[in-house]
């Protein structure tokens, strides 16, 4: 099911009665979203915290009603529908799943309310139990399963009565490093097994980039950047994107373009077309190619092997943030113990901002 | 080792004041301390600021408690003698109790060892010290014994005592019998059997207990669901709460029966004109709700149902017992996780489901809870009937509760009655509770 998000804006009001009178004061926690997310496909809303991602997903799944906007499945206007009849499946943060019921009973739940007949009902079940691998743990307690087994559960039962669309809010912020990895390919299994269109919520860019066909990115709830992961990745729209994507993260510096060259401190590092102006300077930390007349020097502060490559750990002075990162093949020479080391910079991972707008030059 | 060394001190001629006495009692752990404060490595390390002091304190202890051998003229001589601590003895305590945790095991091994070594005085001492536990908790088994453990137990012995009187203490042999009268209506006093107030007592408890709980629990959840008033309406629905039994039961009274009516006649109570009202009743005939003609079946001698007084006091619990249950089940409602509520409203379940299967297993805790001493109160109850009924609750005792029963045996100074009366209305009550046990373990999940 393609679901179509117009102009959609969420405004909680203020708590000071003067203020919400006149309607001021308030806090909009999405403003004026516009996507479209295409049947089938698992999206990711990602963005710091109290971007406005969890009130999009509430607001998708009817537990939030918009200030203004629409929302379209398919194309039908689903704005004002109540949530239970709008045909979605949804995952909380913390799994909600009743405790004084068995898991079975858990995920039969919705079934129930549907009217389904029990037997059928166990049925369904039983393969929604299948299918995310739990049908073992059919009769203990949720207080008796693991927080990965507890996410399966909350998905089996979010899965059960074959929602049109399914709605994680941030499915694994309550799992262990190793269950992360393992359940987010488990996610991303069970989405293409059923194929219904699944919209989750992360704050993590890594778990948003490994999973997500389509990712959105969101700062103070305005949409950033629509795309494919490896797209936005390589391609982004704005100093904000491009910093929260990528680990380690993106290097900063404050440059300036002076006759069609970028020039970090006093050192020219790339040649531009664009008109002279100050602007910040990114580079991933894979740009950099260690040469020993290279065009950038930095002051070493120490290098940390990690086996299939090396960590760059120095410091430039202009440099938005304390340290530089860059990585390097664990091939590549270094000379030792030296104070400074030159490096060129590979053109398609150095980018441009505007230094006021910080949107992306180049 | 130090602990010989402190052994070994004569007893001194410095006095043991009262005073120092109680220091040493209340502040137990002080005993296993000062052994500590002697040996360098343990007292040195924990209290190290304070080792002077915590020595010179030392002293003092090992002088009290050698000193209950001092002769007794000698220490009655000294009790009024005031001896205040100083500034340094206070400090010292303080250091010896932060020691005193420290040394505990090294004590305990010390003491076994020289058990033998000590005098019977020097014995006792370190036997108070070490049961000092029994100092504390003293005062309250003593009332206990005094005022609960000894009636119970007398109440056990004395039921079994024929025409047992209270003022004389004889009796004319032991035996069953006031339990047999009790059962079979065998007082020879007249008025209400032991039956009859059984059966009230479990009609009253049984229908009005849950029927609150009920009532408490759709009114909290209407309660919890409303936003605007809802601060006014939780102090409306608990101003019951605050009034005397005694008090609204004179209230309820008049509802029922006479007052304020044109007809000089005692059973046009305000709720008989409502019933007339709405044309439940019809025209002319009145619910004698309280007097002596209210209606009633008669079930055999020893026992009638009057229904009518009984729709009376079940009213009148219901009523009374709201405001506590409601208090109870809304703040349990407040504390239940508002995205259950959102689960449920994802999984499209109605009011109702989410009303009996979310929310009621979700403070089925305290709904139980509410259940088990409602029904252990309402055994008891005995004031509100009063309040409805006078004294005499009811015509000779008819409206009597266990309680009630009970207390007119009392007195009627017929004791071995009341005895056994209490024993049996224990008994249920244990039974009664040992079966909601298990229902409750069963039922109240999580």
């Amino acid at each position: 099911m393609k679901i179509t998000i117009q102009n959609l804006t969420k405004t909680f009001p203020s708590r000071n009665k003067k203020e919400k009178k006149e309607n001021k004061g308030g806090v909009t926690a999405v403003n004026d979203m516009c996507i479209e997310i295409p049947s089938g496909k698992l999206v990711g809303l990602l963005g710091p915290s109290g971007c406005g991602k969890s009130t999009t997903l509430f607001m998708l799944s009817g537990l939030e009603q918009p200030t203004s906007g629409k929302i379209f499945f398919d194309d039908q206007d689903v704005t004002t529908l109540a949530a239970e009849r709008r045909g979605i499946g949804l995952v909380f943060q913390n799994y909600a799943l009743y405790p004084h019921m068995t898991v079975e009973q858990n995920i039969m739940f919705p079934l129930v309310n549907m009217r389904i007949p029990k037997a059928e009902a166990q049925a369904r079940a039983l393969d929604t139990a299948r299918l995310v691998q739990i049908e073992d743990l059919m009769a203990r307690k949720p207080s008796e399963l693991s927080g990965g087994q507890q996410q399966r559960v909350a998905i089996a039962r979010a899965l059960v009565k074959m929602p049109n669309v399914l709605l994680l809010d941030e499915p694994l912020s309550n799992l262990d490093a190793r269950l992360r990895l393992q359940t987010r390919e488990e996610i991303k299994r069970i989405q293409r097994e059923t194929g219904i269109t699944t919209v989750f919520v992360t704050h993590d860019q890594e778990e948003a980039m490994s999973i997500c066909d389509t990712m959105v990115v969101m700062k103070l709830g305005v949409v950033q950047q629509i795309g494919a992961p490896q797209d936005i990745y390589d391609d982004p729209a704005n100093l904000f994107v491009a910093n929260f994507l990528g680990t380690p993260p993106i290097n900063i510096f404050k440059g300036e373009i002076r006759k069609g060259k970028v020039y970090i401190g006093k050192e020219a590092v790339a040649t531009t077309e664009i008109a002279d102006q100050p602007v910040y300077v990114g580079i991933r930390p894979e740009g950099f190619i260690y040469d020993a007349k290279g065009a950038l020097t930095l002051e070493t502060d120490h290098i940390e092997v990690m086996g299939r490559d090396k960590s760059i750990v120095s410091r430039h002075e202009s440099s938005t943030k304390p340290t530089i990162r860059s990585i390097v093949d664990s091939d590549v020479a270094l000379p030792k113990g030296a104070a400074k080391l030159t490096f060129n910079v590979k053109p398609n991972k150095l980018f441009l901002f505007n230094a006021e707008t910080e949107e992306r030059l180049i | 080792m130090a602990k010989t060394k402190k052994t070994s001190v004569e007893p001194s001629e410095e006095k043991v004041t009262l005073e120092e006495a109680a220091i040493v009692a209340e502040e137990m752990p002080v005993t296993a301390a000062d052994e500590v404060a002697e040996q360098p490595a343990a007292a040195e390390e924990t209290a190290a600021s304070f080792g002077d002091k915590v020595k010179a304190f030392g002293g003092k202890i090992k002088e009290f408690f050698v000193g209950v051998g001092v002769k007794t003229k000698d220490f009655f001589g000294n009790l009024f003698k005031k001896d205040k601590k100083t500034k340094e003895e206070k400090l010292g305590e303080m250091a010896v109790v932060a020691a005193a945790s420290d040394g505990q095991i090294e004590t305990v091994v010390a003491t076994s060892l020289l058990e033998s070594k000590l005098s019977a005085k020097e014995k006792f001492g370190r036997f108070c010290r070490s049961q000092s536990g029994w100092l504390f908790v003293l005062p309250a088994v003593i009332l206990m014994a005094v005022f609960t453990f000894w009636p119970i137990l007398s109440a056990f012995i004395n039921a079994f005592k024929q025409n047992y009187s209270t003022l004389t203490g004889k009796y004319d042999g032991w035996g069953f019998e006031n339990f047999i009268r009790v059962l079979k209506g065998d007082t020879g006093t007249g008025g209400a059997t032991f039956i009859q107030c059984l059966v009230n007592t479990m009609v009253f408890t049984f229908i009005s207990v849950p029927l609150s709980t009920l009532l408490a629990l759709l009114i909290s959840v209407a309660l919890n669901s409303i936003k605007p008033l809802q601060k006014a309406y939780q102090t409306i629905y608990f101003l019951p709460y605050l009034t005397n039994s005694l008090a609204m039961g004179a209230v309820f009274a008049t509802f029922f029966a006479v007052i304020g009516t044109t007809k000089n006649t005692e059973n046009v109570g305000i709720v008989n004109q409502v019933l007339q009202g709405l044309g439940l009743l019809p025209n002319e005939t009145f619910i004698n709700w309280l007097g002596t003609s209210s209606p009633k079946w008669v079930i055999s001698a020893n026992l009638t149902i009057p229904w009518a007084k009984y729709i009376v006091v079940i009213i009148y619990e219901v009523w009374s017992g709201l405001p506590f249950k409601i208090l109870i089940l809304f703040s349990a409602l407040q504390s239940v996780n508002k995205q259950y509520y959102d689960a449920a409203k994802i999984d499209g379940a109605s009011k109702n489901t989410v009303l009996w299967k979310i929310t009621t297993p979700m403070i089925s805790p305290m709904i139980s809870y509410l259940l088990v001493t409602g029904i252990m109160g309402g055994m008891k109850q005995y004031s509100a009937i009063v309040g409805l009924f006078g004294e005499q609750m009811g015509i000779d005792y008819d409206m009597g509760t266990m309680v009630g029963y009970i207390y007119r045996y009392i007195e009627d100074g017929h004791m071995g009655y009341a005895f056994a009366g209490s024993l049996i209305l224990f008994a249920i009550i244990m039974i009664i509770t040992a079966i909601n046990r298990r229902i409750s373990s069963k039922k109240v999940s999580y």
